[in-house]
């Protein structure tokens, strides 16, 4: 069962990340994004982390890309026609190098026999919100207010990028 | 057959590489962001798949952490397209070439 629903929601995963790199239009683009994104939260569940699967589809296939497509489509005009140039000739080996990597190292993987197995059972509460939160905010909760602090400064970063110049407090 | 850690981290370097990819053959910064978005997406699988095989959750505290600094990244880089793309009236990368010239 296991199985079944890793190929699924691997292979789902790939072809949308396929998909938004193929595609020309890039609200298209966008769309197959949040479809990979979603099948990467199938892929948390599956790792027995269901609070990373709910906040993956929260923060990364709700908050982020509706930022995104809002993006996109306030600058829709331009932005869809500038991508129908050719590729540029040299950039192919830097385009093939990578996905024959990708091969390579599978075969050695597969000629090697030697997979790694997945760790043991884990308990039943693992990765639940409740576990999550008491190392979130135990072990880790210098961590957890720092980050707050970088989000502090992203706020006021893009606040700062999207004002008027001259209307800025410090000119 | 039965899935292992090696299958995850399999799955994870071909996503991260599908982003590597699209990096550098989209011209579309905006996509390019997107991008790297998938390519941070597939770090957090890594993470997790580890935080599995040790049956130990503080790797999921690192993936909350990635959430936070991917939509720290996303804000910052669409502002900076934004007023990229007033000043320019594109986001062409390869219209974009002050630096390089």
């Amino acid at each position: 069962m296991e199985g079944i629903l890793f190929w699924v929601c691997g292979g789902l995963m790939v072809f949308g990340g396929l998909m938004m790199v193929v595609q020309r239009s890039a609200v298209v683009s966008a769309v197959w994004l949040i479809f990979a994104f979603i099948s990467a939260a199938g892929i948390f569940a599956l790792l027995s982390a269901p609070f990373l699967a709910v906040m993956q589809i929260l923060v990364y296939a709700g908050a982020i890309m509706v930022l995104f497509l809002f993006v996109i489509m306030m600058l829709q005009g331009p932005v869809l026609e500038d991508d129908r140039k050719r590729l540029a000739l040299p950039l192919w080996p830097a385009v093939a190098v990578p996905p024959l990597a990708v091969v390579v190292m599978i075969i050695g993987y597969v000629k090697r026999n030697g997979l790694t197995g997945m760790g043991g059972a884990v308990p039943e509460e693992f990765g639940s919100p409740v576990h999550v939160a008491e190392l979130l905010l135990g072990k880790y909760l210098l961590a957890f207010e720092l980050i707050s602090i970088v989000l502090l400064v992203a706020i006021i970063g893009a606040l700062a990028l999207g004002k008027d110049e001259r209307k800025l407090p410090w000119k | 057959m039965e899935i292992t850690l090696t299958h995850y981290l399999l799955l994870a370097m071909t996503v991260f590489l599908t982003g590597m990819v699209g990096f550098i053959v989209r011209r579309n910064a905006i996509v390019m962001l997107m991008c790297v978005e998938l390519m941070l997406s597939s770090v957090n699988i890594v993470f997790a798949a580890y935080s599995r095989f040790h049956a130990n959750a503080d790797g999921h505290v690192f993936v909350l952490m990635n959430f936070a600094v991917a939509a720290a990244e996303a804000a910052i880089g669409l502002a900076i397209l934004v007023e990229i793309y007033r000043r320019r009236r594109t986001v062409n990368v390869d219209d974009l070439k002050a630096l390089m010239e």
